[in-house]
């Protein structure tokens, strides 16, 4: 019922335009001094960088950033994935003190900059995603393939089953296949054979389905999802600006994310926790009404 | 994304569909694969491992045993190795640990799946050596294990001479040299002494020329009537006598055999190290020592 309701909702033909200048497209010229991909050009910088971090850790010896995504040490400081984390307590039925020290750093990172950022900023199959994802678009543009929408839910079930499979098998199985470790241990150690299922996803990804894996399948985006729920940093949305033109909606991982604003103009804020941040909808906003804002507590500064 | 303009009862069985087949797969691959794969061979874990079920269950695969390692021995298990892709193990052929003081690996490890309670490398329960070659063992015929690795040398020439391995045999003689030895290496090569210092200037003299002379020194030697006895030399914690020699009748005056005691935590040197061709002496991992003074291997249930 949930999973139908959401696939009506993500219709841009629905909703109610209330506000000033929906769907007049009165303003089609860019807003001077707009920057296509800064947003892009600042989250690859950081992405990168984090992998450059990992990578020096190992080859060079640069003690920043030690370890893989799964588990690190940021300056000394313990990280672990929150997924990894809680797969490793249910197959090992121990709780491990250094483990709740390193998600409780990460909750307090991701409390504060949105859940899912750690996809679009941090996540290196996310890059590799959207590069698959520019792949795709061509492709569908020359009409030699199509996308195909799966259920958003099945993301849901991944998480569930495979946290259930950690404490009925008593090993970590979602790290066997977990795209976003291989291609960090790979990064820090070497390549692996396992890269050759990262490239089936991405395969997946540019042939059947666009941005399948994140979109539809990732449980780690779900642990992430989790942290982030009541996240103050958002996607702003300036009603007065916006002459609704839905590009926004095209260019995003989650575009249902944006319904509330740009559809309905229910709301000023993307609030849905799904949202990575990735700031692609800030980028191809030519009117500027798009931004990142910190909700609840731009008020106050 | 929502334009393609399908019926809306054929997108939601495709939707059905899709799900039913993706979620069974994943509950498939989890359910069948683990149980399956996990009957493979035991791999040499770093120090103060968990139990091996539990050491899977724990290792959170990040790598950083691996990272902080000073002799660079633990490598990531991939395909290849079996269940456990990531997970750390070593290949003491190729390099076996050293149980270095403090033990890095441990403390770096985030999850305890090296179990933090290991401090020193004398207490670690990684397997047993077991002298599973006793033929080849150049202890058991009474052979020095320096004559024997030049001889190697010699019978391989024709492929070109490996200097790596002469001048770790020059090496290894002239730290075994009686004094009156000494004197006749000095007068050889024109040196003070034959000291620490002196070493690279020694190994810089040798010429591949003075491989005969090294054939005809060693034979006369002392050194040639002293059975190998590198696996006890090259142990981290030879102190604990983790092998004892005993003598070996069949392999003639001057033979020993080699016999693996219970203090030995199986760190892998000894097969590292082994002159032989094919090690004599090899890690059986998760070995462990019973009461009776023999070995067993640890009992292999999923409880």
């Amino acid at each position: 019922m949930k999973n139908q309701s959401t696939q009506t909702a993500a219709r841009p033909t629905t909703g109610v335009r209330s506000y000033k200048g929906a769907g007049l497209r009165s303003r089609n010229t860019p807003q001077p001094g707009h920057r296509k991909n800064k947003w892009r050009i600042i989250r690859w910088t950081v992405l990168l960088s984090i992998q450059l971090l990992f990578f020096a850790s190992f080859y060079i010896d640069v003690q920043i950033l030690e370890g893989t995504l799964s588990g690190s040490r940021l300056l000394g400081f313990h990280l672990i994935d929150p997924l990894a984390a809680l797969q490793l307590i249910l197959a090992s039925k121990i709780i491990m003190v250094n483990l709740i020290i390193g998600v409780v750093t990460i909750f307090i990172i991701y409390l504060i900059f949105g859940g899912r950022s750690f996809c679009s900023w941090i996540c290196p199959y996310h890059w590799l995603a959207e590069l698959g994802e520019m792949v795709h678009m061509k492709l569908k543009k020359k009409k030699i393939v199509k996308n195909h929408v799966l259920d958003r839910n099945i993301r849901y079930y991944f998480y569930v089953i495979f946290l259930a499979l950690a404490w009925i098998t008593g090993y970590t199985v979602f790290e066997t296949i977990n795209p976003v470790s291989i291609i960090s241990r790979s990064v820090v150690y070497g390549p692996s054979w396992m890269l050759l299922w990262v490239a089936v996803l991405l395969l997946f990804e540019i042939v059947y389905s666009r941005r399948g894996w994140c979109r539809y399948f990732c449980p780690v985006g779900v642990s992430y999802q989790l942290i982030g729920l009541l996240a103050p940093l958002r996607i702003k949305w300036d009603r007065e600006k916006c002459s609704n033109c839905k590009r926004c909606q095209s260019v995003c991982l989650v575009p249902h994310v944006l319904n509330d604003c740009v559809n309905t103009g229910k709301a000023g804020y993307v609030d849905s926790s799904l949202c990575t941040r990735c700031g692609r909808c800030v980028d191809v906003c030519d009117d500027e009404a798009l931004g990142f804002s910190f909700k609840y507590l731009d008020k106050i500064i | 994304m929502s334009k393609s303009g399908q019926p809306s009862l054929t997108r939601r069985g495709f939707l059905k569909t899709s799900t039913v087949v993706a979620v069974g797969a994943a509950a498939g691959f989890g359910g069948l694969s683990v149980p399956l794969l996990k009957k493979d061979r035991l791999l040499l874990r770093p120090p103060g491992a968990l139990d091996e079920d539990l050491f899977l269950a724990s290792c959170i695969k990040c790598g950083q045993c691996l990272q902080v390692c000073p002799p660079q021995v633990i490598r990531l298990a991939d395909i290849w190795q079996g269940f456990g892709i990531g997970t750390p193990y070593i290949v003491p052929r190729e390099g076996g640990c050293i149980l270095c003081s403090g033990l890095p690996c441990v403390l770096a490890c985030p999850t305890g799946a090296l179990d933090h309670h290991l401090s020193l490398g004398k207490d670690a329960e990684m397997g047993l050596a077991v002298l599973s070659s006793p033929d080849t063992c150049l202890a058991g015929k009474g052979v020095n294990d320096l004559v024997h690795r030049l001889e190697q040398l010699r019978r391989d020439d024709q492929a070109g001479m490996d200097m790596a391995e002469l001048q770790d045999i020059v090496t290894g003689c002239a730290a075994r040299l009686s004094p009156e030895e000494k004197q006749v290496w000095q007068d050889h090569f024109s040196l003070p002494e034959i000291s620490e210092q002196t070493l690279p200037e020694l190994v810089a003299r040798f010429k591949p020329e003075d491989i005969d002379w090294l054939g005809e020194f060693l034979a006369s030697s002392s050194l040639a009537k002293t059975s190998c006895r590198v696996c006890l030399d090259t142990c981290p914690i030879r102190e604990e006598q983790p092998i004892v020699f005993t003598p070996h009748r069949e392999g003639g005056p001057g033979a020993f055999l080699p016999s693996v005691q219970k203090t030995c935590v199986g760190c892998g040197v000894c097969e590292e190290k082994c002159p032989t061709a094919l090690p004599s002496i090899t890690i059986v991992p998760r070995l462990k020592w019973s009461e009776n003074g023999t070995t067993r291997q640890e009992e292999d249930g999923a409880a």
